[in-house]
């Protein structure tokens, strides 16, 4: 109970500061304007319908290569993690192309589809899709000899091994994978709208701010954040259910 | 007495650049139906490795291993092994039941059958009642149970258990000896125990082998005359019992000097 208040409370003061900041002119109320001005502009702009159609677009491009990463992370990472000579094969491919950063492919996509929402699916992709594997690949490697053993005697089939034993030894991984992926994907929608003009929050971030509207601009970029805090909630709702028999939700010993 | 498990000449030597250990040098025994055998031996004797060759787990570097009459390549049909590590063998996103029947499912045991083996089994360790809690909400002991009860509930010809009370307290280890022993006695099933407590081997078991130092050979195939029915205060305290107990601990000293 004390934790979700003292959290609040913190908001609080950051809200106040902002707030204080500009009205008592520590801060140019141009490039800062108070607190209020922001949120009053935030309401301006929840009552709009163009304010959700790029909210949906943004949404919807980030949704989308999410679970395109996700489902290509998880396939990949089970098949490669459970086959010795494939992961000794990928592994020096995989640490050569994970630290390319999504945004360097930036020219490639505009080169090959303009500003169209397909630019900003594969930057999302290729960046949400290392998150997974690599966890997938540390999960699928985390098998207990022990349980493998079992599996093995009691001759489990390859494909119920897979099923039964790995697939559920991976599943906290790619609950990990999926909070950061989640993360990750957000941050390249948003600067692929920003910076290419595919159609979403980004680009209306860069309309307010070319613009000249301050305020709009410090609206949309909080409804970024907001969208992240929702996101990791909802994520971490879900870990907890599919993994209630896990040492690091469950209660009992 | 029918032979199920033949073990003729296994040698095992581990072999990596620079280092050659030979672990089994030669090991022969047999087996019969309904047997209840003890593996015992000097810690470092090569009993893993020994259990581990006969559950198919691990080739052996020479020798041949039987069961049914076919040569042991790969784990076996009819083979179920109990491990030490009870905590880590169950698997912890399964209910008691659903872990107990998995190992069917994967054999293809329809499900009405499957449904009827783990009610049985499950009341056979006196675990009835848990079937639907999960592993890690269960004490050692009934953790250990039900591995058990998903080896028997599977049917093998041999039941394999690889020290499978020694990580649980003495008053656990005595009710889960005497459970193995009353499912022995009732299923009829042919056990193979292996442990490096002297006396449990000799409460167990109706033959007692004891394994040399390792590289392993067998130093004695002891035959256990101890009466069938056996409890954990008469038995043990029977003049019978010290006597044998004398004998293999005086086996395990010779061992441990180095004899073959």
């Amino acid at each position: 109970m004390r934790r979700p208040l003292l959290g609040a409370a913190g908001l609080l003061v950051v809200m106040a500061l902002l707030e204080a900041l500009p009205r008592a002119g520590l801060v140019d109320g141009r490039f800062l304007p108070p607190f209020g001005t922001t949120a009053r502009a935030l309401g301006a702009q929840l009552a709009t319908g163009g304010f959700w159609t790029v909210l949906g677009q943004t949404a919807r491009g980030w949704a989308l290569g999410l679970a395109l990463a996700m489902v290509a992370g998880v396939v990949a990472g089970m098949v490669i993690g459970s086959v010795p000579v494939l992961r000794a094969a990928t592994a020096s491919t995989i640490e050569f192309l994970r630290p390319i950063p999504s945004v360097a492919l930036i020219p490639l996509v505009v080169l090959v589809y303009g500003s169209r929402p397909e630019s900003a699916l594969v930057l999302v992709v290729y960046a949400a899709f290392w998150q997974v594997l690599i966890q997938v690949l540390y999960g699928a490697a985390d098998v207990d000899p022990v349980v493998r053993d079992t599996a093995r005697s009691y001759r489990f089939s390859r494909w119920g091994t897979l099923r039964t034993v790995v697939w559920p030894t991976v599943l906290p991984y790619a609950a990990t994978g999926f909070r950061l992926a989640a993360a990750v994907a957000l941050i390249l929608e948003i600067t692929a709208e920003l910076v290419i003009g595919v159609p979403g929050l980004g680009h209306a971030i860069g309309v307010a701010q070319s613009s000249g509207a301050v305020a709009e601009t410090y609206a949309l970029v909080i409804v970024v954040g907001l969208i992240g805090v929702v996101v990791n909630l909802s994520a971490r709702a879900v870990e907890r259910r599919v993994l209630r028999w896990h040492t690091s939700v469950r209660r009992d010993l | 007495m029918t032979t199920v498990l033949s073990v003729d000449a296994l040698a095992k030597t581990y072999r990596s650049p620079g280092r050659t250990v030979e672990a089994v040098r030669d090991l022969t025994f047999d087996i019969g139906r309904g047997e209840f055998v003890c593996v015992v031996g000097p810690s470092g004797a090569g009993k893993t490795t020994l259990l581990r060759c006969i559950a198919g787990l691990m080739p052996g570097t020479g020798g041949s291993i039987h069961l049914d009459g076919t040569a042991v390549t790969a784990p076996p049909a009819g083979m179920a092994v109990v491990f030490q590590e009870y905590g880590r063998s169950l698997f912890p996103w399964l209910t008691v039941r659903r872990n107990v029947e998995l190992p069917l499912a994967e054999k293809g045991v329809p499900r009405p059958a499957r449904r009827a083996r783990v009610d049985e089994a499950l009341d056979a360790v006196g675990l009835s009642d848990s079937g639907n809690a999960h592993p890690w909400q269960l004490s050692g002991g009934m953790q250990q149970r039900v591995a058990i009860a998903r080896a028997i509930a599977y049917e093998p010809s041999v039941l394999l258990m690889d020290e499978p009370f020694a990580a649980v307290d003495a008053q656990t280890r005595a009710e889960l000896e005497d459970l193995i022993r009353a499912l022995w006695h009732r299923l009829g099933i042919t056990v193979l125990f292996v442990t490096h407590d002297i006396d449990e081997s000799v409460y167990l078991g109706q033959r007692v082998l004891v394994l040399s130092r390792s590289p392993t050979e067998i130093l004695a195939d002891l035959p256990i005359d101890l009466p069938a029915a056996r409890d954990q205060l008469t038995t043990r305290a029977s003049p019978r019992f010290t006597a044998l107990r004398a004998q293999v601990y005086t086996l395990i000293q010779r061992a441990k000097a180095g004899e073959r």
